[in-house]
């Protein structure tokens, strides 16, 4: 009987899948890409650094972070909220008390050398501090070419996990990322980023008007006010854009970096936890 | 008959992308294993994304959606948007990836969890533990 069951249910997925393939390549002959742009991407392209027509300008040559962090900015905090409660999730799964990890042949300011053969100790050096690099300028240059906080972050995120990898989790450590510390800096990213976005309103105090995450001002609310800086001398800052981009580049790498360095964990540890 | 072509090639993509999708979901629903659920659901993920950067992409289009100069004539205005890609979807695209990781992160560490205090990732197994 489950037998028969068994054959039975995966010839219901087999005539399923099928049956959804053909809807779908009946559906998608009538969808090609062509030239004609939806309105509202074409909305998006001609106001993003419209300096001719400021009144829905974002003052950023890229599109796709002016939308991010503009545009669609209170969907783009959400996230991030997601991206911290996930984060937060996973620490908590794997909590113990700080004493027991000193324990565990970590002391702060120690760097250890253990790991792999000391060409790939070497490479892996010069790499970090290539990534570190590289991930940096993505995040500073985010307004300005394709980039942002959140790439940025996974990018960096990646550095200590090679670390992990090539030499060990107390060097990672003995740089100062330690669990406690991770947690600090993506608490203080995220809490940046509510600043920023709420920043603005306090300007609605002074009689001004003023929206949530506002990056530039809006001239059609009563008395147009609080603007960020978009221009600072030759630096085009992007108004709030750079500063929302390096907060997300901070809370997104030392979230990552915190889950790297508890899963890098050695088993034994936490079983040793379990039978306390 | 070259259109024709263009059209079936894009029509054997998106069949492509949906099969895909399908499989993952059977791999989330079907298979017991909650390690090998995590992998079918990232293989979903991935799919949207892809799925949504196709439907951003503009037959004919020459440039991503960013402006090379910081003080554009109008004309420069109208030939950006004249040309540049759907900014829209890769704007979705890339917190979903983000958020993705994180959330992979986040089951992984609750099977790693369950594995530590019951000895088993078998989703079968699991759902039979009471108190």
């Amino acid at each position: 009987m489950s037998g028969w069951l068994k054959a039975a249910s995966k010839a219901c997925a087999l005539v399923l899948l099928v049956a959804l393939t053909v809807a779908i390549l009946m559906g998608a002959t009538a969808y090609t890409p062509s030239l004609e742009l939806r309105p509202l991407a074409e909305f998006y392209l001609e106001s993003t650094l419209n300096v001719y027509d400021k009144s829905r300008w974002a003052a950023a040559p890229e599109a796709v972070t002016a939308m991010l962090w503009d545009y669609r900015g209170l969907d783009t905090v959400f996230e991030s909220t997601v991206f911290i409660l996930a984060v937060v999730g996973s620490a908590a799964l794997f909590r113990f008390s700080e004493a027991s990890l000193l324990s565990h042949g970590s002391k702060p300011g120690e760097r250890l050398e253990e790991g792999l053969s000391i060409i790939v100790r070497v490479v892996t050096r010069i790499v970090f501090a290539l990534i570190v690099a590289l991930s940096a300028a993505i995040a500073f240059h985010g307004h300005l070419t394709p980039g942002g906080g959140f790439q940025a972050g996974s990018i960096l995120s990646i550095a200590p996990l090679l670390a992990i990898a090539a030499l060990s989790r107390r060097f990672v450590e003995g740089l100062g990322l330690t669990k406690n510390s991770c947690r600090a800096l993506e608490a203080a990213g995220f809490l940046f980023i509510a600043s920023i976005s709420l920043l603005p309103l306090a300007t609605v105090l002074g009689g001004l008007g003023a929206c949530i995450i506002q990056n530039q001002q809006k001239p059609w609310l009563p008395p147009p006010g609080f603007s960020y800086p978009f221009e600072l001398g030759p630096i085009w800052t992007g108004g709030s854009l750079i500063l929302f981009n390096v907060a997300e580049y901070l809370a997104v790498s030392s979230g990552f970096t915190l889950l790297f360095i508890l899963l890098a964990l050695p088993e034994e540890f936490f079983r040793g936890l379990m039978r306390r | 008959m070259m259109e024709l072509l263009a059209q079936a090639a894009w029509a054997y993509l998106y069949a492509m992308l949906i099969a895909t999708a399908a499989v993952s979901i059977y791999g989330v629903v079907a298979k017991p294993n909650m390690l090998k659920k995590v992998i079918a659901l990232t293989i979903l993920g991935d799919t949207a994304n892809t799925l949504f950067i196709f439907i951003g992409y503009r037959l004919g289009s020459t440039t991503p959606p960013v402006l090379t100069t910081l003080t554009p004539s109008p004309t420069d205005i109208a030939s950006f948007v004249a040309l540049a890609v759907d900014p829209v979807p890769q704007c979705l695209v890339i917190t979903a990836v983000v958020i993705n990781m994180a959330v992979t992160a986040l089951l992984l560490f609750l099977a790693i969890q369950a594995y530590r205090l019951h000895g088993t990732l078998d989703a079968r197994r699991l759902s039979k533990l009471r108190g």
